[in-house]
């Protein structure tokens, strides 16, 4: 088992995600439009000490990674970490389309654009339109935006892992996972933001834990069912947890946040979002990475 | 507690978020899905080995009846679904908007006259915390009688001409009106009580047979009057952002989907004069099980309580056909260059 790096940077910044403030969320996406910026702030929080980089597959994720395969001495001290799918494309997209044409018209989409890498068997999968193949084919068609990184695990999102969970649907877990290992060698890991849910779902299944991407703060902000049934299961030592929303998006200080993650052995990682350079260093002294 | 079995008919994208909810939450189970596509179907024979399939709601009512259904279909089909479901005595969560027109769901309050039984329209929007929590200091009285009300929702979701039913007239009722911006309408008419008319305009910037952009000026019943302004074509806005203002005898209120806050000359409700604010996390509680966010498990474990112990909702279809009256009464005006639409009274 690899070590996850203690300190991820969170992507949300920089695609306009704010859970906090979404008028703040706009100004920080037209911000971060310019690559420069977003490359000064990695650059920045590397120099701190960040080891990984956070990275869903947003449409502006491909001037990043392209801009990490052009900066080796960058990209050698920080690995990626994919949450896929970028859910709120998929679902903007199926208001249109309806679902089903989403996933056929996007495969073939790419089929087009990109026949050599992709074609038959992208087309093959859309008329045979078996599931768990689809699963498979957009992994490898999300996944492309990483290729020639330093990716040791690939998140499933959490607006798609907590419905297959509801669903009771331990198969395309699997199928994620043995895509991942086989096809990639890296490790699955599920965003979730329903801890002990899914690690109730996962024992249930007999399914090997995967690493978890879930939210972890003392103010219980999309910590559900609620924080004590969270923090008896994070007091396990036989998970791994990248814990993000730590400071439950600016609500708390970073101090106070981080005292608390501390408290808890299941949590391996943080993952923390940075949009200037005083914010890093204010975020990463309290971690105590730096002075 | 015997658990509850619930059908879902449409298994699009609330179709499957409503099927998740009733298969997570505790005490419920998903036990049948109607659905038109063959592919869908085969996907949930493989899958769902003990949920039960049908392609129409026909034969879903005639074999053994769920203890409740949810209606995730096109806008269109819902009220036909429902008098079939309310016929067959079985308890009823519609997604917004109820219908085309108030007066086509009108026979569905008739078939509850008959036979009532526990009946919900989709609003959501009425379980986000922050706008929870301006209802009950509005109905606290803080602000005294409101005056002046101002809102709008935008998202940028349609910079190009869309395809799909959402933007055809026939299936969807309209544009962004009643689309997305039904939840706007519902709101208001939720938190400030009902209208007595409104003048409405309509525009298109990029579909070509219902609006972009709505701009609606209200009277509501009480005397206060206000505004909303809406667009599905708005830069900038990632989700759907709703934002109400408030302006009343006491103080003013402002609520997103972010923040309440409020600002009193005089004590009231329990709060000191001057300046409060509760941000998201400030209301936050946990639900058993958050999949699209937690004002959907809340609201599915509001109807779950209603079928289980036999009782009413807020957010009824008699309240939905309200809305819809609002959204008729807002058409009507834009189709006459904003003339002044007169509702009928009505108790709520």
């Amino acid at each position: 088992m690899t070590l996850l790096p203690r300190i991820v940077l969170g992507h949300n910044a920089f695609f306009g995600v704010d859970h906090l403030s979404t008028r703040r969320g706009a100004e920080r996406a037209a911000y971060f439009s310019d690559i420069e910026h977003v490359m000064s702030v990695v650059n920045e929080a590397v120099s701190h000490g960040a080891g990984g980089l956070m990275l869903s597959t947003h449409p502006r994720a491909t001037a990043i990674t392209d801009r990490l395969r052009r900066e080796r001495d960058l990209s050698q001290q920080l690995q990626v970490f994919p949450l896929l799918p970028y859910a709120q494309k998929y679902v903007t997209r199926a208001n249109e389309l309806g679902m089903v044409r989403v996933v056929t018209s996007t495969l073939s989409e790419a089929s087009v654009r990109d026949k050599a890498g992709l074609g038959i068997d992208f087309l093959r999968t859309v008329l045979r339109r078996d599931p768990l193949d689809m699963v498979r084919a957009l992994m490898r068609l999300e996944l492309r935006t990483f290729r020639r990184l330093d990716v040791p695990v690939v998140f499933l999102h959490d607006a798609l892992a907590d419905l297959l969970l509801a669903l009771d649907q331990p198969m395309v877990f699997g199928v994620f996972e043995q895509t991942l290992r086989k096809r990639f060698g890296t490790r699955a890991g599920v965003a979730t933001k329903n801890l002990p849910y899914l690690v109730h779902r996962f024992e249930q299944w007999g399914l090997r834990l995967p690493v978890i991407l879930t939210h972890v703060n003392k103010a219980g902000f999309h910590v559900n069912p609620g924080i004590d049934d969270c923090e008896a299961v994070l007091q396990r030592t036989d998970l791994e947890v990248m814990a993000m929303g730590t400071l439950a998006s600016g609500y708390l200080t970073p101090d106070e946040a981080f005292a608390y993650v501390r408290t808890l052995p299941a949590v391996k990682s943080l993952v923390v979002g940075a949009s200037s350079r005083e914010h890093i260093a204010e975020t990463f002294r309290a971690i105590g990475l730096s002075q | 507690m015997d658990e509850i079995r619930g059908a879902v008919i449409g298994f699009g994208k609330l179709g499957l978020l409503h099927a998740g909810l009733l298969n997570g939450l505790p005490g419920a189970r998903l036990s049948a899905v109607v659905e038109s596509s063959p592919l869908i179907q085969r996907v949930i024979r493989q899958h769902f080995p003990t949920v039960e399939v049908f392609s129409d709601v026909s034969e879903l009512v005639s074999g053994q009846l769920p203890a409740c259904a949810v209606i995730a279909t096109p806008t269109g089909s819902h009220v036909q679904i429902a008098g079939a479901l309310l016929e067959a005595h079985v308890p009823v969560l519609i997604e917004k908007p109820l219908s085309i027109t108030a007066g086509e769901a009108v026979p569905l309050a008739a078939a509850l006259d008959r036979h009532w039984v526990p009946n919900m329209v989709g609003y959501m929007g009425r379980y986000l915390d922050t706008f929870r929590k301006a209802r009950e200091l509005l109905q606290h009285g803080v602000l005294g009688p409101v005056r002046m009300v101002r809102s709008s929702m935008y998202i940028e979701q349609l910079m190009k001409r869309g395809e799909g039913w959402r933007y055809d007239p026939r299936v969807s009722g309209g544009g962004v009106l009643i689309t997305q911006n039904s939840h706007l309408v519902d709101k208001l008419c939720w938190m400030f009580g009902d209208v007595r008319s409104v003048s409405g305009h309509t525009t298109r910037f990029v579909s070509a047979e219902v609006e972009d952009h709505v701009h609606a000026y209200f009277e509501f019943v009480s005397g206060a009057v206000g505004y909303l302004d809406a667009s599905w074509s708005a830069r900038h806005y990632r989700t759907p952002t709703i934002s109400i203002h408030a302006q009343g005898d006491n103080g003013t209120l402002d609520v997103d989907d972010d923040e309440v806050r409020v600002c009193l000359d005089s004590p009231a409700g329990g709060l000191v004069s001057g300046w409060h604010r509760w941000r998201k996390p400030d209301l936050y509680q946990g639900v058993p099980l958050d999949i699209g966010g937690p004002q959907y498990s809340l609201q599915m474990m509001g109807f779950l309580q209603a079928v289980r112990s036999g009782s009413g909702v807020e957010s009824d279809i008699a309240s939905g056909i309200r809305t819809q009256r609002v959204i008729d009464a807002i058409y009507a005006s834009a189709r006459s260059g904003g003339a002044p639409q007169l509702l009928e009274a009505t108790s709520r």
